[in-house]
C-alpha cells in the first residue's frame, strides 16, 4: 500500500518565528525555507511580514512567517505590535500561528527568556530554539538542557543556525502530531490574576487569548485605553476599575507584572545556566575598547570608508575594463554586420551605449554591497549606531534613525522602510524625509563618470576622496535638513537612545556572497528591463524628427526632441553652468539617477563623437565646447553636477514608497520639492562660490 | 534594408518600450510593496507572497 503526499498547495500548520531581534529568526526562516532575505545583525532589520513554505520531517507542507524581531507584547514600535497581533490573533490578514518557534539567544538567555515568558501565556504550542549556543560555548556558559525543558514545559532544541545545525531536530519538533500547548507556569500575583480573568471573561475573543489580552489591557495608560474606548467602551471602563483597585492595594499592574516575570526568569536561570566568573573581559568586550572609542573609534570608522571607497577605484578596474571592451566589440560588430540604417543606429548609439553605460559600474557596486554587508554582519553597524547617537541627538534626530540612514547608502528604499522601526511619529517622518539625501549606490555610476572627467589621470586614492567627499556631503545635508525640520515643521522631544550591541562576529562570506549575486542580478534585470527601454526611447528622442538634408549631426540632435527639451530647460539650469545636453542627462535621469550615465553616452553618441565606450565618453565630455569656445566640463562644472545629484530626488520608486510609508501624497511632494530646490541651490553655490574664490 | 521595414522595425520597438513602461506602471497600481525594478532587498518578499 502507498501513502499518496498531501496535495502541495495544502498547509497542515502555520508556523511562525518570534523572538528578540538580533537573535537568528531570520537566518532560520532563510535555513527552513530557502529563501533568500536580508539577515542583519543590528536590532529592527525585520520590518516586513515574511512568509514562506517549508516541508516538515515527513514532507508534510507547512507556512512559515518571520515575525517581526520584539523585545515584549507591551509593544513600543509599529513593528513589535504586527509581532503581538498576529500571535494574538487580532490580524484580519494572518491567521493565528498553529505552532511557534521562540527563537532564544543562548548567550544571554536570561533577557530572551523575557518575550517567552509572555509567550507561554499565549496557549500556542511552543518549541524553543535555543540558538549560538557556539557563542555561549566560547565564553563558558553551560545550560542544562533537560532541565531547561523541564522549567518552561515546552522542547527545546539546541542550534548554530549559521551553520545549519539543529535544523533537522527543529524540523522534528515542529512536525510532531501532538504539539500541546504550554502550561501556565508564570506565578502572577493573585489580585491581579483575578482581575485579569474577571476581564477575560467580558472580551469576545477565542478562549486560549482571552486571559493574554486581558493582563496586556490591564498594563495599558490611560491613553492607550482612551484609543481603545471608542470600540469597547465597557472593557475599558471595567480596565480603568480594575486598576483603580490595583492600585488601591498598591500594586501597578504593569511594574508588578515585570518583575514577577523577572523574578521566575531568575530562578529558572539560576537552576539551569552555569555561568564562568564575570572577571574576564570578552574579545568583543576588548575590541569595543577601540571600536567605540570616543577618538579612535571616529579613526576607525573613517579608515573603514577609505578603504571602502579606495578599493571600489582599485579592485573594480579590471572587470570594468572586461565590460567596457565587451560592449566596444558588440558596437563594432553590430556595425559590420548590419547596413546602416535607423535600426543600426537604435543598436549602436543607443541600446548598447545606454545599457552598456550602466552596466560598466557593475564590479563597483558589487564592491561596495560586499563591504556593506561585512560591516553588517560583523556587528559593526550596531557600533556605528552608537557611535553616531551623539550627532543624531544633536540634530534632534533619534539614535535608532541612524540604521535607516546607514542603510540608504545601498539604496533608500529599504532605509526608508526600516524607519517603522522608530517610535515617535516626527523622528520618522524626519528620518523618511532625509534618508535619499544618504548616497545610494545608483548615484556611484554619476559621481564615478563625473570624476573620471574631473581627473581622469589622477590616483586612485584621489578619486576615492572626492568620492568620499561627496557621501560626507549627503551626510552633512541630511543631518542639516534633519535639525531644521525638527526645529520647525516636525518639533517634539527626542527619546534615549536603547540599542542592543550584538557580540563581534566572523561575516558570513557565503551569505554576503549570495546577496552580491543577488544584487548582480536585480542591477543587470534593471539594465536589461528599465533602461533598456528608456535607451530605447531616449534614442527616439534624440534621432527625431530627422533633420534636413545636409544639417550636421549636431544640428540634427539640438533641433530633436530631446534637444527641444534640453533648449527648454536650459534656462533653469544655465545659471548652474550647465548647457541643453546636460539639460537632456537631467530630465533623461529623473526616474532613475543612473540614467544620467547612458543618457550622456546617447547624446553624444548620436552626435558621432563618441566610440562606443566609456572612456571615450570620458574624453568627449572632457573636450566638448560651448560655441563661444570655452569648455563645458569645467571642474566646477563636474562638482556642481555631482553636488546637484547628492541633494536631488531623481528616483521615482522612493517616491512610490514614501507614498505608501506616509500615507499621503503631501509628504513624497513636499520631499521632491525641497529636495530639488536644495539640489538647484547647492549646485549654484558651488559654482558661483567657486569662480568667485577663482577656480574655473 | 529596406527603409520602410528598418522604419516599422523601429518603430516596433519604440512601442515595445512604451508598452513596458505602461503595463509596469498599470501592474504597480495598487500593490504593496515595491518591485525587483526598485533594487532594493526587499524584493523576495513579494516572491515569497506569491508563492503562497
Amino acid at each position: 500500500m502507498t501513502i499518496a503526499p498531501p496535495p502541495v498547495a495544502e498547509t497542515t500548520r502555520n508556523v511562525a518565528i518570534a523572538g528578540n531581534p538580533n537573535c537568528g529568526k531570520s537566518t532560520i526562516f532563510n535555513a527552513l525555507t530557502g529563501l533568500r532575505q536580508k539577515v542583519g545583525n543590528y536590532p529592527g532589520v525585520t520590518v516586513e511580514r515574511k512568509m514562506g513554505r517549508f516541508f516538515g520531517s515527513h514532507g508534510e507542507p507547512m507556512t512559515l512567517l518571520d515575525l517581526p524581531g520584539s523585545y515584549s507584547l507591551q509593544v513600543r514600535s509599529p513593528d513589535e505590535a504586527v509581532a503581538r497581533d498576529v500571535l494574538l490573533g487580532r490580524r484580519a490578514d494572518t491567521p493565528r500561528p498553529d505552532v511557534v518557534i521562540a527563537v532564544v539567544d543562548a548567550s544571554s538567555l536570561e533577557r530572551s527568556l523575557y518575550l517567552v515568558a509572555q509567550m507561554l501565556d499565549l496557549q500556542i504550542p511552543t518549541i524553543v530554539a535555543l540558538n549560538m549556543v557556539d557563542v555561549a560555548e566560547r565564553r563558558g556558559i553551560i545550560i542544562n538542557l533537560p532541565a531547561l525543558e523541564e522549567e518552561l514545559g515546552v522542547p527545546v532544541v539546541p542550534m548554530v543556525a549559521t551553520k545549519s545545525l539543529g535544523m533537522v531536530e527543529l524540523k522534528q519538533a515542529v512536525s510532531r502530531q501532538l504539539l500541546a500547548a504550554p502550561k501556565r507556569l508564570l506565578p502572577i500575583p493573585e489580585p491581579i490574576r483575578a482581575e485579569a480573568e474577571s476581564i477575560a471573561g467580558e472580551l469576545k475573543v477565542s478562549p486560549e487569548v482571552a486571559f493574554a489580552e486581558a493582563l496586556l489591557l490591564l498594563t495599558l495608560h490611560d491613553q492607550a485605553l482612551g484609543d481603545l474606548a471608542e470600540n469597547n467602551p465597557a472593557v475599558v471602563e471595567s480596565v480603568l476599575a480594575a486598576q483603580a483597585r490595583l492600585r488601591a492595594l498598591e500594586i501597578e499592574p504593569l511594574s508588578a507584572l515585570v518583575e514577577a516575570r523577572y523574578e521566575w526568569i531568575h530562578e529558572v536561570c539560576s537552576r539551569v545556566v552555569h555561568k564562568p566568573g564575570e572577571s574576564g573581559l570578552t574579545i568583543s568586550d576588548r575590541m569595543d575598547m577601540i571600536l567605540t572609542h570616543r577618538v579612535w573609534g571616529w579613526v576607525s570608522f573613517l579608515g573603514a570608508m577609505t578603504l571602502m571607497f579606495v578599493c571600489i577605484f582599485t579592485l573594480a578596474q579590471i572587470p570594468m575594463e572586461w565590460i567596457d571592451n565587451g560592449a566596444k566589440w558588440l558596437g563594432q560588430w553590430v556595425s559590420t554586420h548590419m547596413p546602416e540604417s535607423d535600426l543600426r543606429s537604435l543598436i549602436v548609439d543607443g541600446a548598447i551605449p545606454g545599457v552598456g553605460g550602466v552596466v560598466i559600474f557593475l564590479p563597483q557596486i558589487l564592491i561596495l554591497f560586499f563591504f556593506l554587508g561585512i560591516l553588517e554582519d560583523s556587528g559593526y553597524m550596531a557600533r556605528a549606531a552608537f557611535m553616531m547617537d551623539r550627532v543624531m541627538s544633536s540634530v534632534g534626530l533619534h539614535g535608532k534613525s541612524f540604521i535607516p540612514l546607514l542603510s540608504s547608502f545601498a539604496c533608500a528604499i529599504p532605509g526608508i522602510m526600516a524607519t517603522r522601526t522608530v517610535e515617535n511619529r516626527n523622528d520618522r517622518l524626519a528620518t523618511i524625509l532625509v534618508a535619499p539625501l544618504m548616497s545610494c549606490s545608483a548615484r556611484l555610476p554619476v559621481y564615478a563618470l563625473m570624476i573620471a572627467v574631473l581627473i581622469p589621470t589622477a590616483s586612485s586614492f584621489a578619486k576615492s576622496g572626492i568620492m568620499l567627499s561627496m557621501y560626507l556631503v549627503g551626510i552633512v545635508a541630511a543631518f542639516t535638513m534633519a535639525w531644521f525640520f525638527k526645529k520647525t515643521l516636525l518639533k517634539s522631544d527626542t527619546p534615549m537612545l536603547l540599542l542592543e550591541l550584538p557580540p563581534y562576529r566572523r561575516p558570513s562570506l557565503r551569505g554576503i556572497a549570495t546577496r552580491m549575486v543577488e544584487r548582480a542580478g536585480i542591477f543587470l534585470r534593471r539594465a536589461g528591463t528599465v533602461i533598456l527601454a528608456l535607451s530605447i526611447l531616449l534614442w527616439a528622442l534624440a534621432t527625431y524628427p530627422k533633420p534636413p538634408a545636409g544639417a550636421t549631426r549636431a544640428e540634427a540632435i539640438s533641433q530633436s526632441y530631446a534637444g527641444r527639451m534640453g533648449h527648454f530647460i536650459e534656462p533653469a539650469i544655465r545659471p548652474l553652468g550647465y548647457d541643453w545636453k546636460i539639460g537632456i542627462g537631467l530630465v533623461g535621469s529623473f526616474a532613475a539617477r543612473e540614467v544620467f550615465v547612458g543618457t550622456m553616452g546617447i547624446v553624444y553618441n548620436i552626435e558621432g563623437e563618441v566610440k562606443d565606450d566609456t572612456s571615450s565618453l570620458r574624453d568627449t565630455m572632457r573636450s566638448e565646447r560651448h560655441p563661444d569656445g570655452s569648455l563645458v566640463y569645467t571642474p566646477l562644472v563636474c562638482i556642481s553636477l555631482m553636488i546637484f545629484y547628492v541633494l536631488a530626488m531623481q528616483c521615482i520608486s522612493t517616491v512610490a514608497v514614501v507614498r505608501r510609508e506616509t500615507n499621503s501624497w503631501r509628504w513624497p511632494l513636499f520631499q521632491i520639492g525641497y529636495m530639488t530646490a536644495l539640489a538647484w541651490l547647492g549646485a549654484f553655490a558651488v559654482f558661483h562660490v567657486g569662480h568667485w574664490i577663482g577656480f574655473q | 534594408m529596406n527603409p520602410l521595414l528598418d522604419q516599422l522595425l523601429v518603430a516596433f520597438l519604440i512601442l515595445c518600450a512604451i508598452t513596458f513602461f505602461v503595463v509596469r506602471m498599470l501592474r504597480k497600481r495598487g500593490k504593496p510593496g515595491c518591485d525587483a525594478g526598485c533594487g532594493c532587498s526587499a524584493t523576495k518578499l513579494g516572491t515569497a507572497d506569491k508563492r503562497r
